[in-house]
């Protein structure tokens, strides 16, 4: 299963890397820029607002990560191409990062804000507990020391996490709820203001450009794991 | 065969630690450590109770996972099990039933036994059990697929409960809720096949 690797295509990807690492580190400036010192304070919040700048793009993207890692299980089952379970693994750690940034960063908001570090409200424990599937996921990797039967567990267990993720949303939603509602659920008619929501989008597409050059460095770091194994075991 | 199957789980529990009497003894000595960490004078001592009944049955189902499938695997009775043309789903079926009837089953009968002792009314007894009752079949259908998936893996029982317990918090949540029993019985529905589909996979996984 895995000598089908063709690496040919991370070998490509990797050219880009420091292209990509400059674009990132530009965009992350650009961005701190307008959300430090370009775009005004909340009126009502002050100069704390301003975290949701970090805040708001890493808990997107935990979220989206654990869709792709969902989305790559699934297309594992049907191509069995090891370049997907590969990607699985990759993603996991950098959702897992993202995860806990935005539990750190919600926190921090939340103490001048709602006047407490942690509420156990809805949406802090389903992230909470979005940090431990992650976990759960990393973990099973490690401690499988042969990745082709890991690869076919975390396939499945992917699948499961992700099944269970509106599960755990919808029940924890039923059960408590005091967070502020999604503001940016339809991009038409936001409830945000443009002079915060333009810094806003930068910050995402840094945390993207971020999110793109640490998979890419993680792949490539995997797949060159993987062929040295290969070659100690042959 | 079926009935073989699952006279065969039930008696290798009856006669090993997975007997009734352990696991009554297990969950009634989780339960009465509540009187022990709180005021016994309080209201909340039903509360806590009520919660900590979800507790120990997910306790007592994760002290399992190191034996569902694995000490079958581990002995080499799975792979007779598998050779004797039983289709997965009849496997997952009785091992449904063996694993309820073993580590739930008692669970579900010493509740409203000991209930008084913790000041709950009837009404409140007969919620409590039917929600356990209801749940507890979602609870057990998950730790059969997710040691389906993982009995390769031995003495990693803490990796096991870490997958486990997040899949939990859902029953956990509806559990401690007067007259939820219809959503307990919804999420079980889904934990039961989701489950027969993990395990089939697994089996097929290990069989090979």
């Amino acid at each position: 299963m895995i000598s089908k690797i063709r690496p040919a295509i991370i070998e490509k990807a990797d050219g880009y890397i420091p292209l990509l690492l400059s674009f990132t580190i530009i965009t992350f400036f650009v961005g701190l820029y307008f959300s430090l010192i370009e775009s005004p304070a909340d009126y009502i919040q002050g100069d704390s607002m301003r975290i949701m700048y970090i805040h708001v793009p890493s808990a997107w993207f935990s979220l989206m990560i654990y869709t792709l890692i969902a989305l790559s299980s699934v297309f594992w089952f049907i191509l069995r191409n090891p370049l997907l379970s590969l990607a699985g693994r990759s993603l996991a750690p950098i959702g897992a990062m993202f995860t806990f940034l935005a539990l750190i960063t919600g926190s921090i908001w939340g103490k001048p804000t709602w006047g407490t570090w942690w509420a156990w409200d809805a949406r802090l424990t389903s992230m909470l507990i979005l940090f431990f599937l992650y976990l759960a996921y990393i973990l099973l990797w490690h401690s499988i020391s042969n990745k082709d039967n890991a690869s076919k567990i975390a396939a499945a267990l992917g699948i499961i996490g992700f099944i269970n993720i509106p599960i755990i949303k919808f029940s924890v939603d039923w059960w408590n709820t005091l967070h502020q509602p999604a503001t940016i659920s339809k991009l038409s008619t936001p409830s945000i203001d443009v002079s915060m929501l333009i810094p806003l989008l930068i910050m995402t597409l840094a945390f993207g450009l971020f999110l793109l050059s640490l998979f890419i460095i993680r792949i490539r770091i995997l797949s060159l794991e993987l062929r040295i194994n290969r070659k100690m075991t042959y | 065969m079926f009935k073989n199957l699952l006279l065969r789980d039930l008696r290798l529990a009856y006669y090993s630690s997975s007997n009734f009497i352990y696991i009554g003894s297990f969950f009634i000595l989780v339960t009465i450590l509540i009187p022990f960490v709180i005021n016994t004078e309080t209201e909340g001592l039903k509360s806590v109770f009520q919660g900590l009944i979800w507790v120990g049955l997910a306790l007592a189902l994760l002290l399992a996972l190191d034996r569902i499938f694995s000490s079958d695997f581990d002995d080499g009775n799975l792979d007779i099990i598998l050779r004797m043309e039983v289709s997965y789903e009849k496997i997952y079926l009785s091992k449904l039933l063996s694993v309820w009837i073993t580590y739930c089953l008692p669970i579900v009968i010493i509740v409203p036994l000991i209930s008084t002792a913790f000041n709950l009314t009837i009404n409140e007894t007969i919620f409590v059990t039917i929600n356990l009752f209801c749940g507890s079949f979602g609870m057990a259908a998950t730790a059969i697929g997710i040691n389906a998936l993982l009995m390769g893996l031995k003495r990693m029982i803490y990796l096991k409960s870490i997958i486990v317990i997040p899949l939990y918090i859902p029953f956990m949540i509806f559990g401690v809720e007067q007259g939820s029993w219809p959503v307990l019985s919804a999420l079980s529905m889904i934990a039961v096949v989701v489950a027969s589909f993990a395990t089939s996979y697994g089996l097929r996984l290990y069989g090979e």
